[in-house]
């Protein structure tokens, strides 16, 4: 299989502020990453709070450069981290989802040609064309969802939002990335519910204060990081 | 091997590139985002006065409110007769309020805009560029309160007019290239904003915004003070939005536009540099 994402030795260190340097307060981030992910994979990171999971995937968007190593990507990536980030809160759905797409580099064409699609998924109706700060959280996460996964770029990368909305909404946000994985793309995600990993995904890397733990298979990663969590 | 695997290659996302293309880097970016940027503007433009009831007029108001306060405060205290000074002053606070504007939001343009970068490999300067093109729209919406003095100082339209595009670009252009430079630096380091903050209120009246450049040579001549008046990079820009609407022609020196034009060509070219290569780095801070 091809890859898609490279990491070589990926190391970032967050700067500790100057009034806690003269503590014993370790600086967070991630060192040493190296991994690959392939295409049509779906690649799962897990690890306890301040492990360095956002921080990496941030860094695999090209948010954050590393301090030192090498991120190569093939084609485009883009990243769905929080409740509406990303949207603007006196934009209304539709004005959004233009703004998200032109962030993602697409055209104004290629998104006419979606919106429909967008606004059916995320399954707003009226709402659409209302502010977003009329949105609950729960409309903001469905919006973002189909905005996200609608202009298919070639890796996306969620940060913990497969868990937003009611069950119903769940499985088709679930579906909908199997969709993507479906038309080539590859799907790196981070979250905490290990039952919902070891369902979707191919591969977990599990992180801890920075550093990988384990890259195994679905279940055999999952195995240890429970067994991490009981230590 | 998929057609995907044929188009694109594995590329490095943060390969090295010479410092000295990097301000041709960032105009290619802006170039190839102009789509983005169109969408920012008009967000920012929409966003701006949108719960306000009067909506756009205050960007006619607030000048004119200003020259009016400005003019009788400056009558009182220098006794100036010139029928043209409230006119001046709305040029001034206009032509000022430009610049450090474009000053402060492209300082600030990295943190106010994180929640737009942290989801797509966007180019950065994007952001620093809408906020300024925004307030050269308004800018441009707050000159037609010049409108009416038109009427009450029975002014004519003169040829030198074609030149106010140009001035007001000036403005946001250096305001906009020592805003890049200072970015990156204002994410590590907080207090760079209260410093432009003080910096934009003492420079108000380092700038010819309450005086004129004819008030500043009649004051202290063609000396040594005159060189230091112009390390300000504002002083012709204003000066040139005057003469062009108001149809004069300032005694400006050469050294004067050459100081005004390498100002603002070495701030975008440093500006651009550091910007490029801190600004990464930089919004770890944030």
């Amino acid at each position: 299989m091809t890859t898609v994402m490279l990491l070589e030795n990926v190391t970032l260190q967050y700067p500790i502020p100057r009034r806690y340097k003269k503590g014993n307060i370790k600086p967070s981030g991630v060192r040493n990453i190296s991994l690959k992910v392939k295409q049509g994979e779906v690649f799962g990171i897990i690890g306890r709070n301040g492990s360095g999971k956002s921080t990496l995937l941030k860094m695999m968007a090209g948010v954050f450069p590393p301090d030192s190593g090498s991120i190569a990507i093939r084609g485009s990536v883009s990243l769905l981290a929080g409740v509406g980030v990303g949207f603007h809160k006196d934009l209304t759905g539709r004005e959004n989802t233009y703004l998200y797409g032109a962030l993602m580099g697409r055209s104004k064409e290629q998104i006419d040609g979606l919106i429909d699609e967008i606004q059916e998924f995320a399954e707003l109706e009226h709402h659409f064309e209302r502010p977003i700060r009329t949105y609950s959280s729960g409309m903001k996460a469905r919006l973002g969802i189909s905005v996200a996964t609608s202009f298919k770029p070639d890796v996306l990368l969620i940060d913990e939002l497969l868990g937003v909305g009611d069950a119903a909404f769940k499985e088709k946000s679930r579906a909908k990335v199997r969709e993507l994985i479906d038309a080539s793309g590859s799907v790196v995600i981070v979250s905490h519910s290990y039952t919902m990993l070891k369902q979707i995904c191919d591969r977990i890397m599990v992180l801890d204060q920075g550093g990988i733990v384990c890259l195994d298979s679905a279940e055999k990663a999952i195995e240890v990081y429970q067994k991490m969590l009981q230590v | 091997m998929t057609q995907s695997e044929n188009i694109v290659p594995l590329l490095p996302l943060w390969g090295k590139r010479p410092i000295h293309r990097l301000p041709l880097i960032v105009v290619g970016d802006l170039i190839r985002s102009r789509h983005l940027l169109k969408l920012l503007v008009k967000r920012d433009l929409s966003g701006r006065y949108r719960r306000a009831y009067l909506g756009y007029t205050w960007a006619v108001l607030e000048p004119l409110l200003l020259a009016i306060v400005y003019s009788f405060i400056f009558t009182i205290l220098v006794g100036s007769s010139d029928p043209l000074y409230p006119v001046k002053i709305v040029i001034g606070v206009i032509g000022w309020s430009l610049f450090a504007r474009s000053l402060t939001t492209s300082t600030k343009s990295l943190s106010n805009s994180i929640n737009l970068f942290q989801f797509a490999r966007v180019p950065k300067t994007v952001f620093a560029t809408s906020g300024t093109l925004t307030n050269v729209v308004l800018a441009s919406i707050s000159l037609t309160s010049i409108l009416p003095f038109y009427f009450i100082n029975d002014l004519t339209i003169s040829i030198n007019l074609l030149m106010l595009p140009f001035w007001l670009l000036m403005l946001s252009f250096t305001g906009w290239g020592i805003g890049l430079l200072l970015a990156p630096i204002a994410c590590k380091v907080p207090d760079v904003h209260n410093l432009i903050n003080f910096l934009v209120r003492v420079g108000f009246f380092l700038s010819p915004v309450m005086w004129t450049y004819d008030m500043f040579g009649r004051r202290f001549g063609d000396g040594w003070h005159s060189v230091v008046a112009h390390l300000n990079p504002t002083i012709i820009p204003i000066t040139g939005m005057r003469d062009s609407i108001l149809g004069e022609a300032s005694a400006i020196p050469h050294y004067g536009y050459f100081m005004c034009f390498g100002i603002a060509l070495l701030g975008f070219i440093f500006g651009a540099i550091i910007f490029e290569r801190k600004a990464h780095r930089a919004v770890v801070n944030i």
